[in-house]
């Protein structure tokens, strides 16, 4: 019995699978002679009943039987499946993918980010501070006496006599002077105001970054090394750079930093002014009278600070000449960043 | 400022050193050069010549067509004016040389057919006058191939330089040269002040008198008489014009000249015309009207410091003379003022009449008190050379109290200290008394000097630091870096922020920054705005209130360039009064961090196989949602809703934490967007970041995923049309025993004709599960009907399919 049935299921799959050409007709095959009331299962059912001295000769038959029947099945579906597939890949691959929108921060929080990380490796503590500012903190305590002309260099907008919007971000300095003793070390973003005429190369409001530390050793040379250090990684690390003397009211000595010109790598351009050196921040120890007036002692304590405005820094560095632009959030301008 | 590298060669000679190493020693001690214009490279490839050879031009009757010669080779040249003609000597622009008027650069060229090789100049062109009627004609004497810088003998440099506000003692060529005689360890000549003075006294030719000797602590004078007054020679008018000064006549250009050449300004009076020969100095005791030179009535306000005659204000002190005492063509006897007066005296004055002078600008700044006679001497010598006027005896000089030098302890550990580095002990010394400063004490540990009077920015231990770092070279100082730690704990009070930036990204969010600034209209929209009391304009006069005005404007701003579908958010201050005072204090006013999202268009570009929808009040909901759920906020909020009720709004939900409110937002009304001329359909929501960011989070903690099969049934009812989908959700939940762990709403919808008039269809999800083991059939069974029961008996709600 067994041997004929095997015979018979073996001879018909084979003719079977001949005209077998997609996955509905495959599953058939499979439903008929592999599923758990498939013919072969049956087979293996009626060898139960066989007598102990034919079972071992028959299993094995029957085992053979369902490997070669599964082998041809498998061989069989992977040629069916790779059909399928060949035709699917007839389709267009070139059409478009659908569109996902990713956004963005705005180009000038994406610049602040950089600075703010290569900062807080070296230690930076991050510190904001509001811009609706008195009078007190914005000028008098940074050393800008009333009836000064250093208070020319920062036109202020005024909304009473004693408060203004901030012309920096140096009043965060006092703020975090008076809440906090040394070893202070931090950095202060913000938004900060001139009153001036809105053109290509100002506008009525730009942002800031502020740093500062004060500690019983901080000199010159360690402003120096930080702002190297700093420069070199967000520009490059090759970078020339140069401390100039110069003025402001709450740092002494005072300097600027320049750096060689990236754009015409010192040669002299539009951009640097002809000069081969462009401005990319203010710094200087912080004066005595600055560290007295927030409850420091100026004989026991020294400091550093320095600001950069970061609207220059990313005009310089993504090739911006109008300033207006950071603030029309024209969508096709943020949208390239 | 403009300075003249020969002038400055009066008084010390530099004409050995390179330029570029003048310019920047300048630069790194402090006196920036800002722009160097070099009077002979300006006129490169400009030559003299003469003209040969003139043709008419075939093709064009007003041209005609030159040969001239530079000596050594001959070029051809299209010339248009109508003056050319042969054997004349000319001005010569080859082919390089650069024209100042019209911006352009000499090339060769093709005219009417006809190669030209250069032009032949006007006066005009050169900038060397106004006059355009023909070409620069030359006097035969003129050196053929000679360069035009050295025929006209301009040699000169002039830098701009940018003065610090400190550095009143650098707003002179003297203060420059002094800079510069420091740097390069060269002396300085100042100099003579020797006059050759007539018999009259001037103490019996005037008077001065000064009152308010607080604003005018010395006022020194020279008369000088029988002058004449007429043009300036032509060497000081050269020099006026190179530092921007228009020349006016031999007595105002010395005093001009007097001013750039020692910082001290000076003014001249015609002596005939002081009533009582007398200068009477005092402050104005009331608001007056005063003609000043340039012819403009001035208003003068009490306490303002005026130079009176014995009748009358003849100038405002320090800041501008009056025309009623001005030099003029028939002036024969003059006073010159060299006088001191107090910087934040001028300074108010300068800011009440709005008006910034040479004179005013410096006495803001600072000038020597100690140099008025040397000055007034100065411009005396002057003067009577030029004029042939007789000087009369003596400087009346009224110095009631003589301030005298500050003296200043430097201690050689301190410059270390704030340095980083050591300068030895001589090189501080040579670098100090280089710059005027005298020693007056000396010890092991520390000096101390006398300051200059010129010098009034240097005051304490720490201006004396920064001049030796200055004049030592900033470039000496050495680079040291460590990293030190500074507070133990993690501060960073962006970070909150930037984790809503970034999430905001991640829903496909662009950042924009609005300027806070804005009309009275668009801040008056909402809250108590703060307005600027000196505005530039209308426009950027009020501080904003609200982050919506600002958004809005930009979503107008993107539709007028064709972008009609945004996601934009904002992350910024407002700000609000909290009465009707003037701020006085932090307590007046209200300044807070905002958030906002807007949407508007369609969610995404059409796509070939899948359609675009328009965002609606749902989709922004969701993303608002969402990004709490990232923030851990959302189950700690409450929300509400409204309907017609806001000023910005059509309907609004509101976020609310412990019955505050910490955000809305909504459909915008339809009077709102006319106001922005904006025709589509805008959703924002507006938040009070840093309320969100002070709501107490707990930790998130580690939840295993489900180890057993959740089980999932699904109901639909029908509504009256009136009932909140929250209210639906609450008693849902309520009524399960707790094995319920997910709710959704999988379908709603209207149909008058199958559910009747005001019903709703709203289909549900429900989730089963229990953590430890697999629920049974009939557990949930149970629990999903005493779910039933509970929605129809509370919302009078009908189970479909039933």
């Amino acid at each position: 019995m067994i041997p004929d049935d095997i015979r018979k299921i073996n001879s018909d799959f084979s003719e079977e699978i001949k005209s077998v050409s997609n996955k509905e007709q495959l599953e058939e095959i499979r439903l008929k002679y592999f599923s758990r009331n498939g013919l072969i299962s049956k087979l293996f059912e009626q060898l139960k009943n066989c007598s102990p001295e034919e079972k071992p000769a028959l299993g094995k038959q029957l085992n053979e039987l369902r490997n070669t029947l599964t082998e041809s099945f498998n061989r069989l579906k992977e040629s069916i499946e790779k059909e399928t597939s060949s035709k699917e890949t007839k389709i267009d691959l070139s059409l478009p993918g659908k569109y996902f929108q990713i956004g963005s921060k705005h180009l000038l929080t994406q610049t602040l980010d950089e600075i703010k990380s290569i900062f807080k490796t070296m230690g930076f503590s991050v510190f904001e501070g509001p811009e609706l500012e008195s009078d007190y903190n914005n000028f008098e305590a940074l050393n800008f006496p009333e009836d000064h002309p250093a208070r020319d260099m920062q036109d202020t907008y005024f909304v009473s006599d004693k408060f203004l919007l901030r012309t920096h971000t140096s009043p965060v300095q006092v703020r975090l002077m008076k809440k906090y003793q040394p070893p202070l070390k931090a950095i202060m973003p913000g938004r900060v105001y001139r009153n001036e005429a809105v053109s290509a190369r100002s506008y009525c409001m730009f942002h800031q970054v502020e740093g500062l530390y004060v500690d019983t050793d901080v000199t010159f040379a360690e402003l120096k090394g930080t702002l190297v250090a700093f420069a070199k990684q967000f520009y490059n690390e090759n970078l020339q750079y140069r401390f100039r003397p110069s003025f402001f009211p709450f740092t002494e000595p005072s300097a600027e930093m320049d750096i060689t010109c990236f754009i015409c790598n010192g040669s002299g351009c539009k951009i640097c002014k002809n000069s081969g050196w462009l401005e990319i921040l203010g710094c200087g120890m912080v004066d005595p009278n600055v560290l007295e007036n927030c409850g420091y002692d100026s004989e026991k304590f020294t400091g550093y600070a320095f600001g950069m405005g970061i609207e220059r820094v990313a005009m310089l560095k993504y090739g911006i000449t109008d300033i207006r632009v950071f603030f029309e959030n024209d969508y096709r301008f943020l949208q390239q960043f | 400022m403009k300075i003249s590298l020969n002038w400055l060669n009066d008084y010390i000679d530099l004409k050995n050193i390179p330029l570029d190493d003048i310019v920047a020693k300048l630069t790194m001690s402090g006196l920036e050069v800002e722009e160097v214009i070099n009077e002979k490279e300006k006129f490169n490839n400009f030559v003299v010549a003469e003209v040969k050879e003139k043709i008419k031009h075939p093709n064009a009757d007003r041209l005609s067509v030159c040969t001239v010669t530079d000596g050594k080779e001959e070029y051809t040249v299209v010339c248009g004016a109508p003056n050319v003609q042969e054997n004349q000597k000319v001005i010569l622009a080859k082919t390089g040389a650069f024209i100042p008027k019209g911006n352009f650069k000499i090339t060769k060229s093709k005219i009417r057919g006809i190669e030209s090789n250069g032009m032949l100049c006007a006066e005009d062109e050169l900038g060397l006058g106004e006059n355009h009627d023909g070409i620069l004609l030359l006097p035969e004497s003129a050196k053929l191939g000679e360069d035009l810088a050295d025929y006209l003998g301009l040699n000169d440099v002039i830098f701009e330089i940018a003065v610090t506000p400190n550095r009143a003692d650098a707003l002179s060529h003297i203060g420059v040269a002094r800079d510069l005689a420091a740097l390069y360890n060269l002396p300085l000549h100042l100099p003579s002040d020797d006059v050759s003075e007539s018999f009259a006294d001037a103490s019996d030719l005037a008077g001065i008198e000064i009152i308010d000797s607080i604003n005018c602590p010395r006022y020194s004078a020279r008369i000088l008489t029988g002058l004449t007054v007429s043009e300036s020679p032509d060497w000081m008018k050269n020099r006026l014009m190179k530092i921007g000064l228009r020349p006016r006549n031999n007595i105002v250009d010395v005093t001009n000249y007097i001013m750039y050449e020692t910082g001290q300004p000076l003014h001249a009076f015609d002596l005939d015309l002081l009533s009582g020969k007398k200068i009477i100095v005092k402050s104005s005791e009331e608001e007056q009207n005063f003609l000043t030179l340039d012819s403009k009535e001035r208003k003068i306000s009490k306490g303002t410091l005026l130079i009176c005659d014995s009748e009358k204000p003849v100038a405002i002190a320090g800041v501008m003379g009056g025309e009623n005492s001005e030099i003029n063509s028939n002036t024969k006897n003059i006073l010159i003022e060299s006088a001191h007066f107090n910087s934040q005296s001028i300074r108010k004055t300068a800011k009440s009449l709005g008006l910034s002078t040479d004179a005013s600008y410096r006495f803001e700044r600072g000038v020597d008190p100690n140099k008025t006679v040397f000055a007034a001497n100065r411009a005396a010598k002057l003067i009577s050379e030029l004029t042939g006027a007789k000087v009369a005896k003596n400087v009346i000089d009224v110095y009631p109290k003589k301030i005298i030098s500050k003296e200043i302890k430097l201690r050689f550990k301190r410059v270390e200290k704030i340095l980083g580095y050591s300068i030895t002990e001589k090189d501080i010394k040579n670098i100090l008394t280089k710059l005027g400063l005298s020693i007056v004490f000396e010890s092991e540990k520390e000096i101390r000097l006398s300051v200059p009077t010129y010098r009034a920015d240097l005051e304490r231990e720490i201006d004396l630091i920064e001049e030796i770092a200055r004049i030592s070279g900033f470039d000496n100082i050495p680079t040291i870096q460590r990293i030190p730690i500074s507070i133990n704990k993690k501060s960073d009070d962006s970070e909150f922020d930037d984790k809503i930036r970034s999430l905001a990204v991640s829903l496909g969010f662009y950042e924009m920054i609005n300027n806070p600034l804005q009309n009275k209209h668009n801040a008056q929209l909402y809250g108590n705005p703060i307005n600027v009391i000196n505005p530039q304009s209308k426009d950027l006069e009020y501080l904003r209130t609200s982050l919506i005005p600002g958004a809005l404007k930009t979503v107008a701003y993107n539709f007028n360039a064709y972008e009609k579908n945004l996601r934009l958010f904002e992350i910024g201050n407002v700000f609000n009064k909290k009465n009707e005072k003037e701020i006085k204090s932090f307590d007046d006013f209200s300044e807070d961090k905002k958030l906002l999202f807007l949407v508007t268009g369609k969610n995404a570009p059409d796509n070939w196989n899948e359609k675009s929808k328009n965002v609606d009040f749902f989709y922004l909901k969701g993303m608002i949602n969402s990004l709490l759920n990232k923030i851990s906020l959302d189950n700690v909020l409450n929300d509400s809703y409204y309907h017609n009720v806001d000023i910005f709004f059509d309907y609004k939900l509101e976020k609310k934490y412990n019955n505050k409110v910490v955000g809305e937002g909504g459909k915008i009304n339809k009077r709102i967007l006319k106001l922005f001329d904006i025709d589509q359909d805008i959703y924002c929501f507006e938040f009070y970041l840093d309320e969100l960011k002070n709501i107490p989070v707990s930790k998130r903690k580690y939840s295993e995923p489900q180890k057993y099969p959740k089980s999932l049934r699904d109901f639909a009812f029908i509504f009256n049309s009136d009932i909140l989908y929250d209210d639906v959700v609450r008693v849902i939940y309520k009524s399960s025993s707790g094995l319920l762990k997910n709710v959704s709403l999988f379908d709603k919808f209207e149909n008058e004709q199958l559910l009747g008039t005001g019903k709703v269809s709203l289909a549900f999800n429900l989730e089963f599960y229990l953590p430890d083991r697999t629920l049974t059939e009939e557990e949930i069974d149970k629990e999903f009907k005493t779910i039933i029961k509970s929605v129809e008996e509370k919302f009078n709600a009908q189970l479909r399919g039933k």
